[in-house]
Formats: C-alpha cells, sequence, structure tokens
C-alpha cells in the first residue's frame, strides 16, 4: 500500500462527517503499519483538522458544502492535508488560548500528536491544514 | 448516535454524568444539555465518568471547561473519572488536567463527600 499513492476524500462540511473522515483516515493509517498509539494520534488531528474546518465554514459557505481530505501515502510517513473553503483568516493573529478557553484547543492537540504542522489561510481563499505522521522504524532487536 | 448519555444524582448537590461512546462536534450537543440539565436541577458537583468513552475532542473538553466556570459561580466543581490513558493524554496536552481534575475511580472523586452526602 505504500508507494507514494494519493487518496482523497471529500465530506460535505458537516458535524455527523467528522467521523468518517476520522476513521477513514485512520484506516489507511492502520495499512500502513503505523503501531496502534500512532493511529490514534492520526484519527485525532484528522477529527481536529475536521472540526476546525467546519468552524471556518459555518457562516461563510452554504450548507453541505465539502472539505477536502487528501492523503499522501509516502514510503516513510503519511501526509494529511485537510482544505476548507471558508474565508480564511492571518493564521498570524491566532493566539494560544488559556487554559480556560472553550476553544482554540484543536490545533494545540494537532500539534502536539503530528509530527509537522503547516497551516495556510488566505482571506478569501479558504484555509488548508497539512499534517505529516512520520512511520519510525522498529527498533532493533540486538544480536544474540 | 455513537453517543450515549446516562445521568444520575448521587445525594443533594452532586450529580454524574456518564459518556458512553464517542464525544466529538456532533455528539456533544446531548453531553451539553444533559449537564445543564443536572447543573439547573441544583447539582453543581459534577462527576463526568469517562471509563467508557472511547474517543473525546476538543469540542467536549470546551463543553466541560463551559460547564465548570458555570457551576464554580456558585462554589461548584467538575471532576473527570476513569478516562482512557490515551484520553488522559489529550487532557495533560491541553493542560485542562489542571482545572478538571482527574481521578481513578468515582469513590476518590468523591473524596470527604462520600460520606456526607450519601450515595443514592
Amino acid at each position: 500500500m505504500k508507494g507514494d499513492t494519493k487518496v482523497e476524500l471529500k465530506i460535505p462540511s458537516l458535524p455527523e462527517f467528522v467521523a468518517v473522515a476520522r476513521l477513514a483516515v485512520a484506516a489507511i493509517a492502520s495499512r500502513m503499519d503505523f503501531p496502534y498509539d500512532a493511529v490514534d494520534d492520526i484519527k485525532v488531528a484528522v477529527g481536529e483538522a475536521c472540526t476546525n474546518a467546519i468552524e471556518h465554514t459555518a457562516y461563510s459557505a452554504p450548507p453541505g458544502d465539502e472539505i477536502i481530505i487528501s492523503c499522501y501515502l509516502e514510503q516513510d510517513a503519511l501526509v494529511i492535508e485537510v482544505n476548507d473553503e471558508g474565508p480564511g483568516f492571518d493564521p498570524q493573529l491566532c493566539t494560544e488560548p488559556d487554559v480556560l478557553s472553550e476553544g482554540g484547543l484543536g490545533l494545540i492537540l494537532i500539534q502536539a500528536l503530528m509530527d509537522e504542522v503547516e497551516l495556510t489561510s488566505l482571506a478569501g481563499q479558504g484555509t488548508r491544514v497539512r499534517m505529516t505522521k512520520r512511520l519510525r522504524p522498529a527498533p532493533l532487536t540486538p544480536a544474540r | 448516535m455513537n453517543l450515549t448519555v446516562k445521568s444520575r444524582r448521587l445525594g443533594t448537590g452532586t450529580g454524574v454524568i456518564s459518556l458512553v461512546g464517542e464525544v466529538d462536534v456532533y455528539s456533544v450537543p446531548q453531553a451539553k444539555q444533559a449537564m445543564y440539565e443536572l447543573v439547573d436541577a441544583g447539582a453543581h458537583q459534577l462527576l463526568i465518568d469517562l471509563t467508557a468513552t472511547d474517543y473525546l475532542d476538543s469540542t467536549a473538553m470546551g463543553a466541560l471547561v463551559g460547564v465548570m466556570k458555570k457551576v464554580a459561580e456558585s462554589g461548584g466543581w467538575v471532576r473527570l473519572v476513569g478516562p482512557s490513558p490515551r484520553i488522559r493524554r489529550l487532557f495533560e496536552i491541553t493542560r485542562l488536567d489542571r482545572i478538571l481534575p482527574i481521578f481513578d475511580s468515582e469513590e476518590a472523586a468523591l473524596g470527604d463527600l462520600s460520606g456526607k452526602e450519601g450515595r443514592a
């Protein structure tokens, strides 16, 4: 299943479809032989990215507009892009939420759980979150 | 629906919400409704039973912070019971474990209250 394959999933920008996205990407990660904990990290990160996308588009796009999840299956990594068609924003203006914030936690989780995260957002052009999880080689067994 | 929410009272001012299944952006309104119903009925000390919670996202965490702030206005609290190591880690990453204390069991979470209010 490895070897620079791309899998693309389009879901309506609605809360009930977030589980579809996270389970589909988790299935891809499982097939790539990511360990269980890494699959779980990927599942949470995709769920958070899709949830953010729904929130970005909630007041701007027609209900049911699409979120596109692109998965790039590389030899040593899974790269996932989540693109929305919302109004976009200036990532520089994002501030880290304090501990009593009820929102803004999704990006903190994504950054903690994935190896690389890139956020691109331009006014009028939507937002893209690009996340990479690396496949780590199994630890070497000492020679007897 | 992938979430079942159970709620029960423990004595006068204490309630337990059990979240069974997945709490995410889709199912979180169901959990919020149950929590606020208990609060409105006078339970300002809330145990959130996560022993059977398979998945929990940031919208669920936000809902827990919201209800915690609500009950804190009247001297109440929210305590978490029995999350899996995976879910516990999410609370540690976001540092919410500092304001939403995590306990291994209901008895431990109730602490000195267990003898005072009587168990239902």
